[in-house]
């Protein structure tokens, strides 16, 4: 409650925050606020423009571009957020083994995520692409394939700061079990860290995923998508240019407010920065900004 | 944080407004490339292999390189290569006369034995080409003199004619290019007889050609050709527009590299004219009757398929009116196709009847029908460079499922649905019969041949009746008989469902204003270029 009071003090912050928040309850309630079907065609309302009934025009089919956008919300955030809650699931708990346990565990996970590291996460994503064929599961698929290296590195790190502190130490002595000092000593002091590496990572995995479906590699006709809503549209770019303003738009809106969330939740996390606010913002954004800077696509 | 966004904001417009004005440069540069009687082309798929004896090339290059011995015109076959012919009595020998005046681009002479060389390089490949039948037929090829060849065939073979004038494989190719006296493990060079050379090749992007100036038919108006490789809609479309390229056509698997909006935009602009052949081929969908796990193999599932394609509306609004619907699998025009055939229309009742008495049901509640545990589910494939195609995929695929048809959508390269249409791993798939020098013989023929639509006929119940009267066909020698043999192929085929058709096909071609003498051939895989001039 205490987080979200912060986070509300930065104006900016509460509206991206409402946006997401708006954007994942609208997808989840799809069918409730959509005014017509996706997937029904008008094909004497092809490339009509935006009338009352249809506010934001219709399609190559005629189909309503307002419902497309909406429905396109579960493939395009709220997919995305289920595969990336598993990638840094995955991340967190290989992470914890081997920042807590060190040693040869530490060794054999790092360098595995070394070699996973080492290409090119676009790369990655199409040969696994490549192998498994073109279908949103297997770009979902993919991307927690070649994403939680990255999360289990990042993580790992944190954990290691807090493993060698004096209290962990001292819960060790008594004989507490390692599984109780991960889970009460190590999870609650880290785990500000891991929802900002995750919220920052967000919305560069939409990005992705609306630009492998843009491709084509992605989600298959007729679902709706925000790429692939934006690829149709770049089909009649010169005759039509109008169309990409609706995916491109929401593309650009989402992710930014995204971007803006996390900056402030780690501005809001972190207890360092909680002495002085003005000073503190400063330094998380460079930190935010190194972290995606860092990141291997 | 937001000073920087500022900052980033103003780069941004600025390099927007950068490259808006790097385009009107540009523009203004249009009709430079012209001048000099050069035209470049815009094409989705590499120029490839021109190996005139193997499939992989682009045709509209190999058309332009290679010659055949014959020609196929509005007004039958006419000489090229050969000046004149003779055909045996028991039309099992062909002697053809050569022209003499003809070199291959290297110098080397064109005769009876280069003819020879070729023909058996061809021979020597016979898998390769088991889609021509006549391939099938050659027992020898002789030299008589030094510019006269016979040509011996096993039995008598109407289409030997048209065979002989396709873009490939009987085409021509300088013996001095063969590697071992044979082409099928590649060659040295690509010399052959036509009026362009070819110059220069880069693997996916362009490849030159140039007139050749010795051309026995007088040199081409047009000194250069450049075949480049853009991907197709809004590249190519800047592409036109910045004169890149000027000139565009639809490429040999049919496909338009720019929707039709598009194209009117550019007409309008003045710098471009369309022009558009008379309809050439059917743009169809080909079921796949021998798949026995899919509910397509059902005559009743295709049936009901053939009654929900609403063409009108394809041709109308997909289209816009610049093709026809089909609602045969040859168009009434095309040689022994004017078979009184039972027409399905538009009508979804009569699909979801058809579908009820087939056994396919709608229990309460499902949106999919069902037989026997199975779901009425199928695959249908589309080239990923059409856009019309993935436009129609989607029209027809909410237009089946209201009949209580779920249908994926899978859009590939076009190589690899050519490679499911010949290994059978379909359903349903986007094709076009071969265009008017190749319908119906060589399309019918495909029907049996396991590199087509072997796949596609084998699984309806008079399969093997079908291939019997295709083998008469082609060794028919009487009119009379061939007519009515084609009547029951066509009948078969059409009864069976298996040849959806949709619309009537055209070639198009983009070109600036001022390109003079555009016209078309026989076929819808060559252009003749050499006609063609800048004013």
């Amino acid at each position: 409650m205490e987080l979200l009071k912060k986070i509300m003090m930065d104006k900016l912050a509460a509206i991206s925050l409402s946006i997401v928040a708006v954007t994942i309850v609208v997808g989840i309630f799809a069918p409730l606020f959509a005014p017509h079907d996706p997937y029904e065609v008008h094909m004497e309302l092809r490339y009509a423009s935006p009338s009352w009934e249809y506010l934001l025009g219709n399609d190559h089919l005629g189909r309503c571009v307002l419902s497309r956008l909406i429905y396109g919300i579960r493939p395009s955030v709220l997919w995305v957020l289920a595969a990336l809650a598993l990638s840094v699931g995955i991340g967190a708990i290989l992470g914890f083994i081997a920042g807590y346990f060190r040693g040869k565990t530490d060794a054999i996970l790092m360098r595995i995520c070394d070699v996973m590291l080492s290409f090119p996460g676009y790369v990655m994503t199409l040969a696994l692409i490549g192998v498994l064929g073109v279908g949103f599961e297997n770009i979902l698929l993919a991307f927690i394939l070649s994403k939680w290296a990255w999360f289990a590195r990042v993580i790992r790190t944190a954990v290691m700061q807090y493993a060698e502190s004096e209290y962990v130490k001292y819960a060790k002595a008594i004989g507490v079990s390692n599984m109780k000092i991960m889970v009460k000593h190590i999870v609650p002091v880290s785990f500000s860290d891991i929802v900002v590496v995750a919220s920052s990572s967000f919305g560069a995995m939409i990005l992705q995923i609306s630009g492998f479906s843009f491709l084509g590699l992605g989600i298959q006709a007729p679902h709706a998508e925000w790429g692939m809503m934006l690829n149709e549209a770049r089909e009649v770019m010169f005759s039509r240019p109008e169309l990409m303003l609706a995916p491109g738009l929401t593309i650009i809106i989402v992710v930014m407010a995204l971007n803006f969330v996390s900056d402030a939740l780690q501005v809001a996390l972190d207890p360092k920065l909680m002495s002085s606010q003005n000073k503190s913002y400063r330094n998380a954004t460079t930190s935010a900004g190194k972290l995606q800077g860092k990141e291997v696509a | 944080m937001t000073g920087r966004m500022v900052v980033w904001m103003i780069v941004l417009l600025g390099s927007v407004g950068l490259l808006a004005s790097c385009g009107g440069d540009q523009a203004g540069n249009t009709g430079a490339a012209d001048q000099d009687q050069e035209l470049v082309y815009a094409t989705a798929k590499d120029t490839n292999d021109m190996n005139p004896h193997f499939y992989a090339g682009s045709m509209p290059a190999q058309g332009m390189v290679y010659e055949s011995l014959v020609e196929n015109t509005e007004d039958g076959i006419k000489p090229l290569l050969a000046e004149s012919w003779e055909i045996s009595e028991d039309g099992k020998v062909y002697t053809f006369h050569l022209r003499q005046d003809v070199q291959f681009h290297d110098g080397e002479p064109f005769n009876a034995e280069a003819v020879k060389k070729n023909i058996e390089a061809v021979q020597s490949n016979a898998s390769t080409h088991s889609w021509i039948k006549l391939s099938t037929k050659i027992v020898s090829c002789n030299v008589i003199d030094a510019y006269t060849i016979e040509l011996v065939l096993s039995e008598p073979y109407y289409p030997t004619l048209l065979e002989l004038s396709m873009t490939r494989p009987y085409v021509f190719l300088s013996p001095k290019d063969f590697v071992n006296g044979e082409t099928k493990d590649g060659v040295n060079g690509y010399n052959g007889t036509g009026p362009f050379k070819l110059a220069e090749q880069k693997v996916d992007q362009y490849a030159i050609f140039e007139a050749n100036e010795t051309y026995w038919g007088g040199a081409p108006s047009l000194k250069k050709i450049t075949a480049k490789v853009l991907p197709a809609g809004e590249t190519t479309y800047l592409a036109l527009q910045k004169g890149e390229v000027n000139f565009l056509f639809t490429d040999d698997r049919g496909t338009d590299s720019l929707d039709v909006e598009a194209m009117n935009k550019l007409v309008e602009s003045g710098e471009f004219q369309l022009v558009r052949s008379k309809p050439m081929n059917t743009k169809m969908i080909v079921a796949n009757s021998s798949k026995l796990d899919s509910p397509v193999h059902e005559t009743a599932v295709r049936e009901a398929i053939w009654h929900a394609v609403d063409r009108e509306t394809i041709s109308q609004q997909i289209y816009n009116g610049t093709e026809t619907a089909a609602d045969t699998l040859f168009s009434s025009n095309v040689n022994y196709a004017n078979v009184d055939l039972m027409k399905r229309s538009y009508d979804l009742e009569t699909a979801k009847q058809i579908l009820d008495e087939a056994g396919w049901v709608l229990d309460n509640g499902d949106a999919i029908r069902t037989k026997n545990g199975n779901k009425l589910a199928m695959k249908l494939y589309y080239d990923t460079h059409s856009s019309s195609q993935k436009t129609q995929a989607e029209f027809l695929q909410h237009a089946w499922k209201s009949i209580g048809m779920e249908v994926t959508l899978i859009g590939e390269e076009s190589t690899s649905i050519a490679n499911r249409r010949s290994t059978g791993e379909y359903d349903l798939l986007f094709n076009q019969t071969w265009g008017l020098a190749y319908d119906p013989q060589s399309t019918v023929a495909a029907f049996s041949s396991t590199s087509s639509y072997y796949h596609t006929t084998s699984g309806i119940e008079k399969a093997d009746e079908l291939y019997k009267k295709i083998e008469q066909v082609m060794v028919s020698q009487d009119e009379e008989t061939r007519k009515s043999l084609y009547a029951d192929i066509i009948n078969i085929v059409h009864e069976e469902a298996v040849f959806i058709p949709i619309t009537n096909g055209s070639v198009t071609v983009i070109a600036s204003a001022d390109l003079q003498g555009i016209s078309f051939k026989q076929t819808q895989f060559e252009l003749p270029f050499e006609r063609m001039q800048f004013e």
